[in-house]
């Protein structure tokens, strides 16, 4: 990498939208994962016709570039490794159309995902890929994850809801991809596999996403569980049995202590819960949905089933689900919660032997792993937590993650259901995908020869993620 | 640099999980743009500082101080991080390092000459009931209010007894002087030696809760709405707005009590578009009216104009420092909105 020449960057955006000073590239180096490595500098562009000159300079100096949106990555997705330009694109917040009789709509990367679906909202319409992070998460940031959430289990995750985009090249030019329409037949569907490249293969400068008419109606039910392996048999079962839940999420005792102390939420001290919902137009599909779910649960020895339409009562039990993330790090004096082995996917019937493996691995590795997710998706939250301060505590949860992956690896699953690679599961990930990264490699050297877009993450990430980069905790 | 302060949070700042769900409300964060002005970016800022990967420097500095401990953040926080604690400590760390604000200093001055912020000799209207009451320098100054409002505790069967305050020391305290904070200390206490006591300043009140854990001060409000159901009122017929102060709403959780008060004094209310726990900060809190005027009239120009597209001309509030601040702003952009404190009201409607 050559010298970046801040004032080139400052002709380009401006001279207020460039940041140099060594307390902005520190802050820009972080983002939610263990890792951090400051940027070299920091530019928010405004326009595509920025965004294109910032990329010929920096393809033609091979300085690399790493595009940011709100930065809620887990896995170091927007830490950059090594250095360069961070393109920081909240400035890119525009809603370009809504098109409800064309049912998409047209973004800009930087708009956050509730400020879409507020503006949807009076047409009729929702954005559904949901995380839990939708309060400030970016479009842009959520095609780089291939994001998704409470709702994917009815709705899919973001690339099942991206029609087309625009995308600038790592050499500056901009193409067009995709469809305005439902279908496309023709050609290699790049804007699919720009889905989920974290950020290594283009800028994305406009998203065309599909959107879906928002339910009149919806319901949601808690089970409570005395084992966590029925809750997952339960969940098994209502994904096999055909039920169409809007939301399927389980939720072991670690994350129901953690939310109840942090938030005071009162949520049933049991082995663990499910919590179900079911939408639509019309309340007899919706009853019949939440019933047919509410069996299958009792079958599967859950009891004290509730059920409400209650608003405010759904929005409670939410706001609980969307912060267990952070909770967990006050579950326990002293143990903290880090973002590492957060996120695999299972096949729907391993949810309930793979809950219970999570728990023996964390038992035999000396961490606290809890057991939550959007379990009817075959998504599994972890988190590893321990003395983030203690150097041996690391090694623990680098072992503990590596046999858990290890493990759902053989139970046919994958690394990251939701959250993506980066850095932290990088290693994990390239020994599942052994046999398909140089067809992986190839894409990349294809669009970015000179390997400048967020480089060194998923297939070219280094194979030991402990040292990866600086951790962002103070070990001893 | 030397962390004694920061480092008895390294464990608090391990708890945030950097999810920057704090970017959401924070006002500054919206007026400056960069991640550095955000709660998220504070700390990180503020661990930095802690592991030595950074070293102090003026620019770290204005990023720690521009901040109005509104609690925005922390209100939207999974984890209740304890950032406001965890940002006086940076500062009380960075002011110890020597980064210095002329304008702190002088302010501070003020308080250790006059024992009050505005640097004057201040006759306090001194009356000899049973109820020990706290002014606070901002009303200590307003004498002929601070008349009124005492008053009203009067009318409500309350006698209250005034003497020769001093500074609760909160301005040491959110500017990292935590020497001089201890000195302040002992001279509040010496002047108003009672553990129970109704405080008429809503950020006096909320620094006295979090540092004088012995003192049960009670908030004018707090008295007003247990008693005033109990006497008749007029009924104003006024259409009004109410800014929630930062240490009320978010601080103590008070939001229905002024709302219940103006129902009861006949005020219809109109809500700003963020109200409640939820409300913008007029930017007047944290020393960023000192630490950075032109940036905390900004965000009180912005309240107003929320105010104002309400097409109300009375914003009501009980923050004293929110009312200077608002009243400023809104003086200075043509006077279409009067800019009252709700104890004015209530003081109209009962007395």
């Amino acid at each position: 990498m050559r010298d970046i020449e801040t004032e080139k960057l400052k002709s380009i955006v401006g001279e207020k939208n460039v940041q140099d000073d060594p307390a902005d590239l520190y802050v820009y180096g972080s983002d939610a994962s263990v890792h951090e490595s400051p940027a070299s500098v920091v530019v928010k562009p405004k326009t595509i016709e920025e965004i294109q000159q910032i990329m010929c300079y920096a393809n033609d100096e091979l300085i690399p570039v790493i595009p940011r949106g709100s930065a809620s990555s887990t896995s170091g997705h927007t830490v950059p490794i090594d250095g360069g330009i961070v393109m920081d694109l909240k400035l890119m917040n525009r809603i370009l159309e809504i098109r409800p009789e064309d049912i998409y709509c047209k973004v800009e990367p930087g708009v956050i995902d509730d400020d879409l679906n507020r503006a949807l909202k009076p047409h009729g319409f929702f954005w559904p890929p949901a995380p839990a992070s939708s309060r400030i998460a970016t479009i842009g940031g959520e095609i780089g994850a291939n994001a998704s959430g409470m709702r994917s289990v009815k709705y899919g995750a973001t690339r099942d809801s991206v029609l087309g985009m625009k995308v600038i090249l790592a050499n500056g030019d901009l193409i067009t991809l995709g469809s305005n329409t439902r279908v496309a037949t023709a050609g290699y569907p790049i804007e699919r596999i720009i889905v989920g490249s974290e950020g290594t293969l283009g800028i994305v400068v406009e998203a065309t996403l599909k959107i879906v008419p928002l339910p009149k109606l919806r319901c949601m039910g808690i089970a409570k569980f005395n084992k966590v392996e029925d809750a997952g048999k339960a969940v098994t079962d209502v994904i096999s049995s055909g039920a169409s839940p809007s939301m399927l999420e389980l939720m072991d005792n670690i994350g129901i202590t953690a939310v109840n102390k942090n938030l005071n939420l009162g949520l049933p001290d049991v082995a663990a819960i499910i919590l179900f919902e079911a939408d639509g137009m019309i309340k007899e599909s919706v009853d019949y949905e939440m019933e047919k779910i509410k069996n299958i649960c009792e079958k599967d020895k859950g009891f004290n089933i509730e059920m409400s339409y209650d608003a405010k009562e759904r929005t409670r039990i939410y706001t609980g689900r969307k912060k267990l993330f952070a909770s967990l790090s006050r579950y326990k004096e002293g143990i903290i919660c880090t973002d590492l082995a957060d996120d695999m996917a299972v096949p729907n019937s391993k949810i309930a032997e793979t809950a219970h493996e999570i728990h023996k691995i964390a038992e035999r590795n000396n961490v606290i792993m809890s057991v939550y997710g959007h379990c009817g998706s075959g998504v599994l939250h972890t988190k590893i937590m321990f003395d983030v301060t203690n150097k041996k505590k690391w090694d623990d949860a680098s072992k503990a993650a590596s046999e858990l992956y290890d493990y759902v690896h053989s139970v046919g699953g994958t690394t990251s259901g939701e959250h993506g690679i980066a850095l932290s599961k990088a290693p994990f990930w390239k020994k599942e995908k052994a046999d398909s990264l140089n067809v992986m490699r190839s894409i990349k050297k294809a669009l970015d020869p000179n390997n400048i877009l967020n480089p060194h993450k998923l297939q070219d990430a280094p194979d030991n993620w402990l040292t990866a980069t600086r951790l962002r905790y103070r070990v001893r | 640099m030397e962390t004694k302060y920061l480092k008895e949070w390294e464990n608090e700042l391990n708890i945030c999980i950097r999810c920057a769900y704090c970017f959401e409300g924070c006002p500054i964060f919206k007026q400056l743009g960069w991640e550095a002005d955000g709660a998220r970016g504070k700390l990180v800022l503020s661990y930095g500082l802690l592991s030595g990967e950074l070293k102090p420097s003026k620019y770290i500095a204005d990023k720690i101080f521009q901040c109005s401990f509104c609690q925005d953040c922390m209100e939207r926080c999974s984890a209740n991080v304890r950032v406001i604690d965890i940002l006086t400590a940076a500062r009380a760390d960075l002011v110890n390092a020597g980064f210095k604000y002329d304008a702190h200093l002088e302010l501070l001055d003020k308080i250790k000459r006059t024992g009050n912020i505005f640097g004057e000799e201040i006759e306090p209207p001194i009356q000899d009931g049973e109820t020990p009451v706290l002014l606070g320098c901002r009303l200590l100054e307003r004498k002929d209010d601070s008349i009124r409002y005492l008053e009203i505790l009067k009318k409500l069967g309350i006698k209250p007894k005034v003497v020769d305050e001093t500074c609760c020391g909160m301005p040491f305290g959110v500017l990292g002087y935590k020497e001089d904070l201890k000195k302040q200390q002992e001279k509040f206490r010496k002047r108003l030696p009672y553990k129970e006591f109704i405080c008429m300043c809503t950020t006096c009140m909320f620094f006295i809760m979090k540092n004088y854990p012995d003192l049960k001060p009670k908030y004018v409000i707090e008295e007003i709405a247990e008693r005033l159901p109990h006497y008749n009122t007029k009924k104003l017929g006024l259409k009004a707005t109410y800014h929630d102060p930062c240490n009320l709403a978010r601080g103590m959780g008070m939001v229905n009590e002024p709302r219940e008060i103006l129902k009861q004094i006949g005020v219809e209310l109109v809500e700003l578009p963020t109200h409640g726990k939820q409300a913008e900060c007029c930017g007047g809190g944290g020393g960023l009216l000192t630490t950075d005027n032109p940036l905390a009239k900004k965000l009180s120009e912005k309240r107003v104009n929320q105010a104002l597209d309400l097409g109300v001309d009375t914003l009501t509030t009980l923050c004293p420092t929110c009312e200077f601040n608002l009243g400023d702003v809104a003086k200075k952009n043509g006077g279409k909105l009067k800019v009252i404190n709700l104890l004015d009201l209530v003081y109209e409607a009962i007395c």
